[in-house]
């Protein structure tokens, strides 16, 4: 039974992470095409390669 | 990650910065001057000696040709960064207490403090990169801040738009041209605005605060995305490239540990999932308060330099690069 509650448990911790991590990428990919149609740039312009 | 320990300031350091490509860590402190280091290793490159007060602030450009240092003899000055020659002096009324370039470094932003009869101030220069030693006495664009004074200030990728922390916790967006407040959020913070530092696309900024807390805030509405909340007052916040955590540091000052905390110090970096907002690892080391952080460009490493004068180099071991301590979930810089 505790080992069933641990699963559980866990499980949500997994579950609430893959969401922020979700919300978070939405929310990073929003707000630099935000930039890009801000400022006409392309990524590419804005100066060095970055690594996601 | 052994770290290095750069001693070469007699008092506590102020501000640390690194270039563009990370090889040089430039650092100021109480002690009037300014030190350039190898990251690498450690070994001090040079130092830029003139100021005759504590100097606050520091900023090298992108091509690591020019150093812009202000400080609490009123002075803005303008370094040649290979020959630590001293190429331009700005004179004002009151201290210099942050400087920053910016627009593809043609021009430099500064807050001088409000003091005898004098208000809060923001400059804008531009830059003679042709020939440095020949610049404006007089600011492309000045205003004053109306209310709570400014602490810290940047650039942002939008030209003539400033972003601003402020001694209330209000941090607010600029037009340098007007001075027109363009956006704030009054309530960012709850008490001083210590530190603010932008990701590298610019999107997005980290502050930290002597509420105890840092955040993560979107550059277009200001609005909090994020939020890390420690047990002490923080003096400095920087996001990690590549790896999804920001560092923070602080502690509380001497007086108030004797009355206010049972634990001595607290003088820890603190490591945070960016995301998760969950703390995930301290890094000790300072006798002191740390004052200021500053992360490699690259991630590779980290800097931070402490009330108690010394400037600690972490580099980080193939093993933190590596790893995923939360599974393989792709997350966005």
């Amino acid at each position: 039974e505790d080992a069933a509650d641990e699963n559980q448990s866990s499980a949500e911790v997994i579950a609430r992470r893959k969401r922020l991590v979700d919300e978070w990428n939405a929310w990073r990919t929003s707000i630099r095409l935000a930039m890009f149609e801000d400022t006409g740039k392309k990524e590419a312009d804005h100066g060095d390669t970055e690594k996601e | 990650m052994r770290p290095i320990l750069l001693q070469g300031h007699e008092r506590s350091l102020t501000q640390i910065k690194f270039n563009k490509e990370g090889d040089l860590l430039f650092s100021c402190s109480k002690d009037h001057i300014i030190n350039v280091w190898f990251s690498h290793n450690g070994e001090r490159l040079g130092t830029y000696d003139g100021h005759n007060g504590t100097v606050w602030t520091v900023d090298v450009d992108a091509k690591s040709e020019l150093l812009v240092s202000g400080s609490a003899d009123n002075q803005l000055r303008l370094w040649s960064v290979a020959t630590g020659k001293c190429l331009f002096v700005w004179e004002f009324p009151t201290a210099v207490k942050r400087v920053a370039f910016g627009e593809d470094d043609t021009k430099i932003v500064c807050i001088t403090e409000q003091r005898m009869g004098h208000q809060c101030a923001i400059r804008v220069f531009d830059i003679n990169r042709e020939e440095p030693t020949r610049q404006s006495k007089e600011p492309l664009h000045m205003f004053n801040i109306i209310g709570s004074k400014a602490t810290v200030c940047a650039f942002t990728y939008t030209p003539n738009v400033i972003l601003t922390g402020h001694e209330s916790g209000k941090v607010s967006l600029f037009d340098v041209r007007s001075g027109e407040e363009i956006e704030n959020n009054e309530r960012a913070h709850s008490d001083v605005v210590t530190d603010l530092q932008l990701c590298k696309d610019q999107t997005y900024f980290i502050t930290s605060s002597k509420d105890k807390s840092a955040r993560i805030l979107d550059i277009r509405n200001l609005m909090p995305i994020k939020t890390y909340t420690t047990e002490t007052p923080l003096n400095s916040a920087a996001i990690a490239p590549n790896r999804p955590y920001v560092l923070l540091g602080g502690g509380q000052d001497a007086m108030s540990v004797t009355t206010t905390s049972l634990r001595q110090g607290k003088f820890e970096t603190r490591f945070w999932h960016r995301v998760f907002e969950e703390e995930v690892g301290r890094v000790k080391g300072h006798f002191g308060p740390i004052n200021t952080i500053a992360v490699h460009p690259a991630g590779t490493c980290y800097a931070s330099g402490g009330e108690d004068g010394f400037i600690r180099v972490h580099h980080f071991d193939e093993s933190y690069l590596r790893a995923k301590p939360y599974g393989d979930l792709e997350i966005m810089d």
